[in-house]
């Protein structure tokens, strides 16, 4: 791990702001949903093969479109503020701006994608790992990391407070930055801007509605203060796995989708590591309807927890499947105005959580015609239970899954995993 | 009636007329003077009839010799004088480099940088005290190379900036004006911070090929003045060379300048001071009075330097940590007021019409002869001119200077706004100025300008133009797409 952290060096940091002034009073409201992720960060990565294109866009070149991008994105480039001491958070749209990181990797992109030993957690040289706090008030919601490797080829780390929005706010964001780069902008800003009609209010000043007792999926952690990630015990590493289509094809035939076989299969290899306190829970997250208004940032999830009578390791793949499948999924996990800010939650984590992101266009970032030949998904922040992200994988028949689970856990999975399955 | 207690009374309104009256009297003396002269001379042609004319004719005994001698003698003396009157000089036209939008920087991206790269926190709040009474805007720019956390300032992106700043001007110069770079006989840059070899103006014969005997001047270290400078050495290099056209650059390049130490006397330039640019078009042809914008009427020059307090008010040095910067001293208000004194004083008798000055006068021979308690007369310098741009070099001097010379706020509207939307760009400020005024289709043909410019010496410079052509909106400049939003309110303390 720490020879990758070497590898990757000269990192030089700057801003980028909205190209207009966004106003001295414009505020975007943070909801109930918004605050219950809050302690939880999505970190992306897209890495671009060598190609003249790619190796000749200029830092210049990259930066520039993210002004007008940021016209449309201006929550981005705002900084968290409180109603009052203590108060309820919200984001002051102050034109602060984005904080770009360039650096450089002494490998090739090819050495460093390759190269089986060493840590899996790789991806994390490559994109910034901050959080907001401790001073909250001057910390940015997102980061970008240029690394340019050698002989050729870039890595876009993409940092994302989730408070912003999830995952598919996250990605659609970031995919609107590459069309601007690839130069249509026109259309692009126009429909952005009749899309967005979320009305720019100042924040509400009413009394702290009651406490209510938090549903299943969420779980209530101590208060985060200034700095805003979870309190941890246990060390939390990442994985990435492959799974082809044969492979896929080999655990359920045409039954079930592939989500839910695939988080069925983890679950019980899970079950079976963890002997001594099985996941009995599970939550299910998907992505939440479309936003009525239209609304480009939000924090819209559908979910549900599972509990099971059993363990989950008895229960056979295709039957625990098909229970994942036909479960009734939750719209409004709480009302928008609920959450105060004076509890503190986790999503991810809190129980074991299947998150499904395969509806989510990862490989729908296109420079000048160029698409990432690998995206690596992770979250920050997440719960000793773990989370189990299914994203695309560059080929369109396959799945990446992105496990995120305590350290000591990952090389048992691993071993499960290949000798039951045959995935590696 | 005592003239002294005048200016006191000026609110009245029977004293208001009789001021007008006064000045209609004084400044239109001859023409007055020449109309009963005319009448006794008409009344006596009358009187004596035509037939008594001829006589007198005749009795002069004029013969053709005579006439092509008084000829020859009037087309000799009006030859001398008109081949010994100095050229005129018109500004065709100029140019302003607008600054990109990726190159802005709110008030809270600054701050949030102020307080990564500077450890000491008093510093971060000084800085954040200067920004918010400032009276710059959201929009204003820093080059690339200040964006970075922290700031690196090498050679190669200060010659970045000066290519973007410079050259962005004179390509909008050359489009407006149809400027072919091989008429361009004299060129002068002033820059008083970045002073590279090969000079830049070497730069600009280099990216613009122009002629190999090219009489160019790089000004450098003379300050946000250079400016007008630069107008009053064209002015004199038109003068020895007939039919020539000069190209003037005026600019500050920020990037090698960025202070990163903690004394507060050295801070505020990183708090004021913003990127700019200007490409000015002088020619001395006659051709091109028909198209030119403005004609020179008078520079003036006046340098302190002499006083050990005002050559020092404006200093470069290292601190005690070896980091160089820019020192203003606590002085810089008063000296610029006393250099404005004694520019005005010499610009007085040559712009201001005739009731000024004889009130100036006889104020001044009063207060020496009768009572030396009298308060001296300050002249309505607004009589002389319709627009005034005053160097934007920050808040205090346009107060201090719309003080001294009692001007409405419409007067030093373009310097506020200027200053709001540009920020201190040092000696280009004064054609952004006049852009503005431009923009709001306020100058008309015949209108006088003053431009007045301080700067490190302590200098304080002057020129006065004359308007020779309506300008017509909307005009193309850096003012262009925000001009409707101005003029803005521009709040004592903005809250950060």
């Amino acid at each position: 791990m720490s020879s990758d952290q070497a590898a990757v060096t000269g990192h030089r940091f700057s801003s980028v702001v909205p190209g207009d002034v966004t106003g001295s009073a414009v505020v975007h409201e943070l909801g109930g949903m918004d605050l219950i992720m809050k302690l939880h960060y999505l970190r992306a990565v897209y890495y671009f093969a060598p190609s003249e294109v790619v190796d000749g866009l200029a830092i210049t070149d990259l930066k520039k479109p993210m002004f007008p991008w940021l016209n449309v994105y201006y929550p981005l480039a705002g900084r968290i503020r409180r109603a009052a001491e203590g108060g309820r958070p919200f984001i002051k749209c102050n034109d602060s701006g984005l904080r770009i990181v360039e650096a450089s990797c002494s490998r090739t992109m090819d050495e460093w994608l390759h190269v089986e030993e060493g840590g899996e957690s790789r991806w994390r040289s490559l994109v910034p790992d901050k959080v907001l706090g401790p001073e909250l008030y001057f910390s940015p919601l997102v980061y970008i990391q240029f690394t340019r490797f050698k002989h050729g080829g870039m890595a876009i780390g993409y940092s994302w407070a989730h408070v912003l929005g999830d995952p598919e706010s996250a990605t659609n964001s970031i995919n609107l930055w590459g069309e601007l780069l690839s130069g249509n902008p026109q259309t692009v800003i126009a429909q952005k801007n009749e899309e967005n009609t979320e009305e720019p209010v100042i924040a509400p000043q009413g009394p702290a509605p009651a406490l209510v007792p938090a549903p299943a999926p969420i779980k209530q952690v101590e208060i985060a203060e200034d700095v805003w990630l979870p309190p941890t015990h246990r060390k939390m590493a990442t994985h990435c796995f492959r799974i082809t289509e044969t492979e896929l094809q080999k655990l359920h035939g045409e039954q079930v989708p592939p989500f839910e076989t695939i988080s069925a299969l983890f679950w019980r290899c899970l079950a079976r590591i963890r002997s001594r306190r099985e996941p009995e829970l599970a939550t299910i997250c998907r992505s939440g309807t479309p936003a009525k208004n239209n609304e480009i940032l939000h924090n819209k999830f559908r979910t549900s927890t599972i509990k099971l009578d059993s363990s989950a390791a008895s229960v056979e793949l295709l039957g625990l499947a098909t229970k994942i499948l036909k479960q009734d999924m939750d719209e409004a996990l709480v009302d928008r105005d609920n959450s105060t800010g004076e509890q503190d939650f986790l999503l991810y984590g809190a129980n074991l959580t299947f998150v499904d992101m395969g509806g989510i266009d990862l490989y729908g970032l296109e420079l000048k015609g160029q698409r990432p030949v690998r995206v690596d998904y992770s979250v920050d922040g997440v719960g000793e239970e773990g989370a189990i992200l299914v994203l695309q994988a560059p080929q369109r028949t396959d799945l990446s899954v992105m496990v995120i689970l305590p350290e000591d856990e990952i090389p048992s999975l691993c071993r499960v995993l290949s000798s039951d399955f045959g995935i590696a | 009636m005592p003239m002294a207690p005048l200016p006191q009374f000026s609110s009245s309104v029977k004293l208001k007329y009789v001021k007008l009256g006064y000045q209609y009297l004084v400044n239109n003396f001859l023409s007055l003077l020449l109309l009963p002269v005319m009448a006794a001379v008409s009344l006596e042609l009358v009187h004596r009839g035509p037939g008594e004319m001829v006589e007198l004719w005749e009795s002069l005994r004029v013969d053709l010799i005579h006439v092509m001698c008084y000829l020859f003698a009037i087309v000799f003396v009006s030859t001398v004088y008109f081949m010994s009157r100095p050229r005129p000089v018109y500004l065709v036209d100029y140019a302003c480099f607008k600054p990109p939008a990726t190159c802005r920087v709110p008030f809270s991206t600054f701050m949030e940088h102020a307080r990564l790269i500077y450890p000491n926190e008093k510093s971060v709040r000084f800085q954040m005290r200067i920004l918010e009474r400032s009276g710059l805007g959201e929009e204003t720019c820093l080059p690339p190379a200040n964006h970075y956390l922290p700031p690196k300032p090498t050679m190669e992106a200060s010659r970045d900036e000066a290519q973007l700043v410079i050259f962005s001007a004179i390509d909008d110069l050359v489009r407006k004006t149809g400027l072919k770079p091989k008429d361009i006989d004299i060129l002068i840059v002033n820059c008083s911070l970045f002073s590279p070899t090969p000079s830049l103006s070497a730069m600009i014969i280099n990216k613009y090929k122009l002629r190999s005997n090219i009489r160019s001047f790089n000004l450098s270290g003379m300050g946000c003045s250079a400016g007008l400078i630069s107008i009053d050495l064209a002015r004199d290099l038109l003068q020895a060379h007939p039919s020539s056209k000069a190209l003037v650059i005026s600019t500050e390049i920020i990037t090698p300048n960025f202070y990163p130490g903690n004394e507060r006397a050295m801070l505020l330039p990183n708090c004021l001071f913003r990127m700019g640019a200007a490409a000015i078009l002088l020619s001395n042809r006659r051709r091109d009075a028909r198209r030119a914008k403005y004609r020179l009427v008078h520079v003036l020059r006046t340098h302190k330097g002499a006083e050990d307090r005002a050559y020092r008010c404006v200093y470069q040095e290292e601190d005690s940590e070896g980091n160089s910067g820019i020192n203003l001293s606590k002085d810089l208000m008063s000296i610029a007021g006393d250099a404005l004194k004694s520019n005005i004083t010499t610009l007085g008798p040559l712009v201001l019409p005739m009731s000024e000055q004889l009130l100036f006068f006889l104020t001044l021979v009063g207060r020496k002869v009768i009572n030396p308690k009298w308060k001296p007369y300050i002249p309505d310098f607004k009589q002389a001119f319709e627009h005034f741009c005053i160097h934007a070099g920050g808040r205090a001097v346009i107060d201090e200077l719309q003080k001294n010379l009692d001007l409405s706020a419409e007067h030093v509207e373009a310097s506020r706004m200027t200053l709001h939307r540009f920020g201190n760009t040092s000696s280009s400020s004064l054609w952004y100025e006049l852009n503005y005024i431009e923009s709001k289709g306020r100058m008309r043909r015949g209108d006088r300008l003053w431009q007045i410019a301080f700067g490190s010496g302590f200098k304080c410079n002057s020129a006065v133009w004359k308007c020779m052509r309506t300008v017509k909106t909307p005009v193309d400049g850096p003012w262009a797409n925000c001009i409707h939003r101005y003029p803005v309110h521009i709040p004592e303390v903005v809250k950060l």
